[in-house]
């Protein structure tokens, strides 16, 4: 029977982690990989004591510092499928088949990206359809591309393209665009950009790779089309916290809702901390800063 | 026997890196090319390919898409 179950590898999970072993706590983490969302980062500039490191190397200090305490079971690679009620406390279900008890649970499982949801999207991807331009933005050297997503996100992948593609659409949902205005600067003054707002992407074609995009322009109503050669998807995130629903009060998006003064859910018992808690500022220093709150509120629950 | 192995990857693509570094890990040799700036290779990655993303991987001929630890302990047979 263990004190607390950590599930997730993120920011806030490393932190509890480390807090959870340092209270001599009976803590177990539960993590497919460690570093969260910003370990595809090309750079981290922003983690408090490091001026800039890449998401990759970040992950492995998380990681590094978490498998440096003594007395904490760590189960990865490995998913919670279900956390369910059981005796006094409850019981985390393990995708490798094992079954944790515990007396409580701090959910930290952060948020995954979003996809378009739309005909060619999963057809063409890896075929033109790409989420990471950092990685893929050279492939499109001299070709024509389009991100979908006006926030910082999407004009970093605007940025990311404009330095090899010909030319780059992006395009917005909305009347304007909600990322940096320095970043939408940039992309202004660049004769390579064009910026499709009221635009909603309705679907991907090609042949072997894509050709094009039709999207709707949202005023009129009409259906456009745009010949490409890549489509990249920047529309946001959603919060992974499908295994606990039913179980803890969330809220529209999706988030668990949590008091936050000490990262307690709608259930006793249950805590959650950073993405994929209603968290208004979604930042590795605020995850990690929101889990220990939770971790050392739970060591008080525990005395 | 030695496997010959070769990552088309890009500079700033984290997956390359991490199988990358699993490679030096399990002291896999292996060739790279950067399809940022060898046109040539990445030409030879999407034909091989037939994705337009990085890291693309050729074992002995066969085709890795993406990183993936486990696919890659099989192909290279790695316990």
């Amino acid at each position: 029977m263990y004190d607390l179950v950590i599930i997730g590898g993120g920011p806030g999970g490393v932190a509890a982690g480390i807090y959870g072993a340092r209270k001599k706590m009976k803590t177990a983490l539960v993590a497919g990989d460690f570093g969260g969302q910003s370990k595809v980062s090309a750079e981290i500039q922003n983690w408090v004591g490091v001026k800039a490191i890449s998401g990759f190397a970040w992950a492995k200090t998380l990681e590094d510092h978490l498998r440096a305490q003594e007395g904490l079971d760590i189960f990865q690679p490995d998913l919670a499928t279900k956390v369910e009620k059981s005796g006094e406390g409850f019981a985390v279900s393990l995708q490798g088949g094992k079954k944790l008890e515990t007396r409580t649970v701090l959910v930290a499982t952060g948020s995954s990206r979003k996809k378009l949801d739309i005909p060619g999207e999963k057809e063409f991807d890896g075929k033109g359809v790409a989420y990471c331009a950092t990685c893929d933005a050279p492939i499109f050297k001299d070709k024509i591309t389009a991100v979908i997503g006006g926030g910082n996100a999407g004009l970093e992948a605007v940025l990311d393209l404009l330095n090899y593609s010909k030319k780059v659409y992006l395009l917005e949902y909305s009347d304007r665009l909600t990322g940096d205005a320095a970043t939408q600067e940039k992309i202004k003054a660049s004769p390579k950009a064009e910026v499709i707002l009221q635009a909603e992407a309705k679907e991907i074609f090609g042949d072997k790779f894509v050709t094009g995009l039709k999207y709707q322009d949202v005023p009129s109503g009409n259906i456009k089309e745009l010949k490409l050669d890549g489509v990249f998807v920047e529309v946001g995130s959603y919060p992974n916290s499908g295994f606990v629903k039913g179980l803890v009060k969330l809220n529209d998006c999706g988030e668990i809702i949590v008091d936050h003064k000490t990262q307690t859910t709608s259930l006793r018992g249950i805590w959650a901390a950073g993405d994929v808690s209603d968290v208004l500022y979604k930042q590795n220093n605020v995850s990690a800063g929101d889990a220990i709150k939770a971790v050392l509120n739970i060591y008080d629950f525990l005395k | 026997m030695m496997n010959s192995v070769k990552i088309y990857s890009t500079p700033t693509c984290v997956y390359c890196k991490m199988a990358k570094d699993f490679f030096q890990k399990h002291n896999v040799k292996y060739e790279e090319f950067n399809v940022a700036e060898d046109e040539k290779a990445r030409a030879e990655m999407v034909q091989k390919s037939q994705q337009l993303g990085v890291p693309v991987i050729d074992i002995d001929g066969k085709i890795i898409v993406g990183f993936s630890e486990s696919e890659l302990k099989k192909a290279l047979d790695i316990k």
